[in-house]
């Protein structure tokens, strides 16, 4: 079921709310939200293991999720550009959980675009080895003291690290990026109670396709 | 036609020929009919109808066009593998098989038609349960030679569990044969089948009185026919005993480079080895030939003989599509700790028992 | 001048183990391998039978799809997710759907969820069967192949019914599911829902797919030899599967209780009554036996489901062209491997500025060089069938 935030009376904190205040307060954060049921707490790069080690030793927070990193450029090679002008960093998640009420909390850090460099996690999580490889060959995130920082899905000779957001799609390259099209209309609801009145009269052209091409 | 009846029965070296002729058919007829028993069973257990289209209704054509289809191929030899070597292995595996059918006690004496049939088997050999045993140890040479000459880690592999286990089963079925060969008192399969045959239980009850119904070595040696089965599958490396070939680790083991004709030659020896065991066990355990009325229409030996050894086939190809495959170090757990042991307190029990009873 | 006789004898002993010592075998598991459910490789060194190190080269299926999500719309999102783990296609869609849906603050109507989580369930059971199949395959049985496959036929085909994909549904919308199992834009007005006889067609099949499901553990799991192959082999300890972020039922098989259909609501499982199994040492046999009830319990749910779906919409109001405002969310789900979540960062386009996909084979082979220290080679057959990955799931 999808409620949206602002339902929730805005007096009491939510359970979810409390948990990521503690979190906050426990590793010491600057910042924490929790915005549609995601909690995210930023920290600072030089306290990135300190907080990953008392979330798996005091919060209770043993299983690690995720690790991966977000590209926040102005300039995108692909795709559009973010709606407003953004700080550009990257952004590295690691999101851990509990193993009783199913509390998943995402840390964040900004790391600098010139020297994009983390210690390594696999110190607190075994399993952060595998993730922090894919970051470093999509990102170029350099996780210091990592065992075996090698590239993991793509072959050794490939050059370039593909998430970035400067790097381009090969696809995109032949064909550019029409930019805002028409998707294809949705076809109208099939309750007889409620009238739609829109037929879809037109055909409206697929994203991605030219007056050239228009199907693909 | 007399003529020919008598020059047979006269010239010693055109009877052997004869024979070994009949049996040079024999081994592709018997494969052939076990690989289609096994695929049209094997189909019936999991729900689905196996071949169908080959020759009719039926697919009874299916593996007569599998053999054209493998001659045709072409001989493939791994670049690095070792030729010679490369080439003997099938012929190897091949040869235990055939080696085997020579002493098989196919029919009993007696006269059909006017003529008089003397040896049940191509060559009746005093040794003959000593001779088949060790021929049967010959394919473990041809294995290794096919694992250690494909060059490829893989068959190396397989080659080397195939070694382990067909020596670490080897040994059970030996001890389990000893037990027949106290009971009945000679090592000649003839021999063994004739001490059958005048078995009286009890010293009362003839088994001839019975119409041979009643195998008793079936009964008196059970634990000797379990285990002879048991090591049986072993040697022809069937599931559940199969890690030399096992599908799905080792893409077919040792017989991984093996394509075409010399496939062939491993594909038919291990159907052929299976008619051969079963046909071993069915004479030694089950009575062979006899069965009702054999001594009066001696034709009907071959028709019993034929059918336990497709009793013991089902059972073969029942196992294989039910059970998973042992791990190695099970499988050699099993034989070594549990079956040699069982087979030796066999034999004791055995030599006792005919002592003392 | 004394000759030191000790010190000959250890020279001449030194000499021949230095000798006799071999090194360790390269084996190469894969690429192409029958067992490795796909196309995964392991380079394993190997002392005679006995591995001393693996290491899996991934990336051989590595089709790329963070990079091309953030090239497309929504809709042509939910149409290439489903191929991430295509033994169960639709429980790929769910959660990228309801995290969209949280970002727009959508309403999903009733209908819509039960009848998405009726096809999930229906997924599990698809998924499951598949490693039912497969399982007990790569240990050398082949019969269980068929009985389950044959199974999983029934289950596929109502999903076909409804969806008109087998194992590329393509079939959820934000804000509901596809009003009709036809195709693309018409210039009719669809009226058709959920297809004649689905639901009768479903008790059936939930029937069968409990019957078989009795079938195989009479098959399987009295079997001595299989016992014997699996028990204690890949024994899992909870902490390790926990710090490599295992999930699904090689978790639950370790021992935990946990799973997120109870605790998360990204669809409406707490209106139904069905337990959780756990296995208790974490071994190949309780992962296999954690997936066998799984099935058991996704029946029973989709037999409750079926009984209670409520009439309605089949999609909330939306507009034509979907632009998902601002706001990142992360939605995680239950799938049959495991947990599968999608973190969405939208900048308020058609499509995503990131989208990262959280895929659960990936984290769960992660332990393959920790699980497979010191077994024997047939054991890394066993431990890895019994983890039920999928190449895609893992490579995305």
């Amino acid at each position: 079921m999808t409620e949206s935030p602002s339902d929730e009376a805005a007096a009491e904190p939510s359970p979810l709310e409390e948990f990521a205040a503690t979190v906050a307060s426990t590793v010491g954060a600057a910042r924490h939200d929790v915005v549609f049921d995601t909690v995210k707490v930023y920290v600072d790069p030089s306290a990135w293991i300190e907080t990953l080690r008392t979330a798996k030793h005091d919060l209770g927070l043993v299983h690690f999720s995720y690790l991966s990193a977000i590209d926040w450029a102005n300039d995108v090679a692909v795709g559009d550009p973010p709606a407003e002008p953004v700080e550009e960093r990257f952004e590295v998640l690691a999101a851990v959980a509990d193993l009783t009420d199913g509390r998943l909390v995402h840390f964040s850090t900004s790391l600098s675009k010139d020297e994009p460099a983390l210690p390594t996690a696999t110190s607190v999580y075994a399993g952060a080895a595998w993730h922090e490889r894919e970051a470093h060959e999509m990102f170029d995130i350099d996780f210091a003291g990592h065992p075996h920082l090698e590239k993991l899905y793509l072959p050794s000779d490939f050059e370039g690290h593909p998430l970035k957001k400067s790097y381009p799609l090969l696809t995109r390259e032949v064909k550019p990026w029409p930019g805002t099209v028409d998707v294809e209309g949705m076809p109208d609801e099939g309750d007889e109670a409620s009238d739609e009145g829109s037929d879809d009269a037109a055909v409206t052209t697929p994203a991605g396709a030219t007056t050239e091409n228009p199907g693909r | 036609m007399n003529v020919i009846v008598e020059f047979f029965q006269d010239n010693f070296w055109a009877l052997l020929i004869l024979k070994l002729l009949i049996i040079a058919g024999l081994i592709p007829v018997s494969g052939l009919a076990i690989g289609f028993g096994e695929l049209k069973l094997s189909a019936k257990m999991q729900s689905r109808v196996g071949p169908y289209f080959a020759g009719g209704r039926y697919g009874w054509l299916q593996l007569i066009a599998d053999g054209i289809k493998f001659i045709q191929k072409e001989d493939i030899i791994p670049a690095e593998a070792d030729r010679p070597v490369f080439r003997w292995a099938p012929a190897l595996v091949m040869a235990s098989t055939v080696g085997l059918f020579i002493v098989i006690p196919f029919w009993p004496e007696g006269s059909v038609a006017g003529i008089e049939f003397s040896q049940g088997s191509v060559r009746n050999l005093d040794v003959g349960i000593f001779y088949a045993l060790a021929i049967s140890s010959l394919s473990t040479i041809g294995v290794l030679m096919a694992g250690w000459s494909s060059a490829n880690k893989y068959s190396l592999m397989g080659g080397l569990r195939a070694a382990g286990q067909l020596i670490a089963y080897e040994l059970p079925m030996v001890l389990s044969v000893i037990g027949v060969v106290i009971m009945a008192g000679t090592m000649s399969l003839q021999g063994i089948v004739d001490a059958q045959a005048g078995f009286s239980f009890f010293g009362t009850v003839d088994s001839a009185t019975l119409g041979h119904l009643v195998p008793p070595y079936m009964i008196l040696q059970f634990v000797g026919l379990v285990i002879f089965f048991t090591a049986a599958l072993a040697e022809m490396s069937r599931i559940p005993f199969d890690m030399p070939i096992a599908e799905s680790e080792l893409v077919t083991g040792y017989l991984t480079e093996y394509s075409g004709f010399r496939f062939l030659f491993f594909f038919l020896a291990e159907f052929a080895n299976m008619f051969t065991m079963s046909a071993l066990a069915a004479t030694l355990f089950l009575g062979g030939y006899l069965g009702p009325g054999v001594e009066t229409y001696p034709i009907l030996g071959p028709v019993y003989l034929v059918s336990k050894i497709a009793v013991l086939v089902f059972l073969m190809i029942w196992f294989r599509w039910t059970f998973p495959r042992f791990r190695e170090d099970q499988l050699q757990n099993l034989a070594w700790k549990i079956l040699v042991p069982l087979g030796l307190a066999n034999i004791v029990v055995t030599a006792i028992l005919k002592v003392v009873v | 001048m004394t000759v030191d006789q000790d010190a000959f004898r250890y020279l001449a002993d030194a000499a021949v183990s230095v000798e006799l010592e071999t090194e360790d075998m390269t084996l190469n598991i894969g690429p192409q391998h029958p067992s490795t459910h796909g196309v995964l490789r392991l380079v394993a060194k190997v002392d005679g039978e006995r591995v001393s190190d693996v290491e899996p080269a991934i990336g051989y299926m590595h089709r790329g799809y963070e990079k091309i999500c953030e090239v497309r719309t929504y809709p042509q999102i939910t149409a290439i997710v489903n191929r991430i783990d295509w033994t169960s296609g639709y429980a790929n869609e769910v959660p990228l759907i309801v995290a969209a849906e949280k970002l727009m603050e959508l309403e999903v109507p009733e209908r819509a969820q039960y009848i998405r989580l009726i096809l999930t369930e229906m997924a599990r059971i698809a998924s499951h069967f598949m490693f039912m199949a497969s399982f007990p395959l790569e240990l050398g049985a082949a019969t269980p192949l068929m009985f389950a496959l044959r199974e999983r036929e029934r289950v596929l085909d109502l999903i076909e019914s409804v969806t008109g994909g087998r194992f590329h549904p393509n079939f959820n919308r934000i804000g509901g599911v596809k009003p009709a199992y036809g195709s693309g834009s018409t210039t009719r007005k669809i009226t058709q829902d959920l297809p004649a006889g689905f639901f009768s067609g479903s008790r059936q099949a939930m029937d069968a797919v409990l019957a078989t499901c009795d079938e195989i553990e009479d098959l399987v799991a009295g079997n001595e030899i299989f016992l014997a192959r699996t028990k204690r082999v890949g024994v899992l300890p909870p902490e390790i599967a926990a710090d490599y972020g295992v999930t699904g039922p090689n978790l639950r098989a370790s021992g935990i209780r946990f799973d997120l259909r109870k605790v998360s609501d990204y669809l409406p499982y707490d209106r139904f009554d069905f337990v959780v199994p756990i296995g208790t040492m974490g071994d190949s046999w309780d992962r296999w036996w954690v997936r066998l009830e799984e099935i058991r319990q996704a029946a029973r749910i989709v037999q409750q489901a079926i009984d209670g779906v409520p009439s309605g919409p089949l999609q909330a109001k939306v507009p034509k062209i979907i632009k998902v405002p601002k706001g990142e969310v992360y939605v995680r789900a239950e799938n049959p491997k495991g947990e599968m979540g999608y973190y969405i960062v939208s900048e308020g386009g058609q499509g995503p500025y990131r989208l990262k996909i959280r895929s659960a084979s990936f984290s769960n082979i992660s332990i393959l060089p920790w699980v497979l220290e010191g077994v024997l080679v047939p054991d890394i057959i066993a431990i890895m069938g019994s983890l039920d990955f999928v190449l895609g799931d893992v490579d995305r």
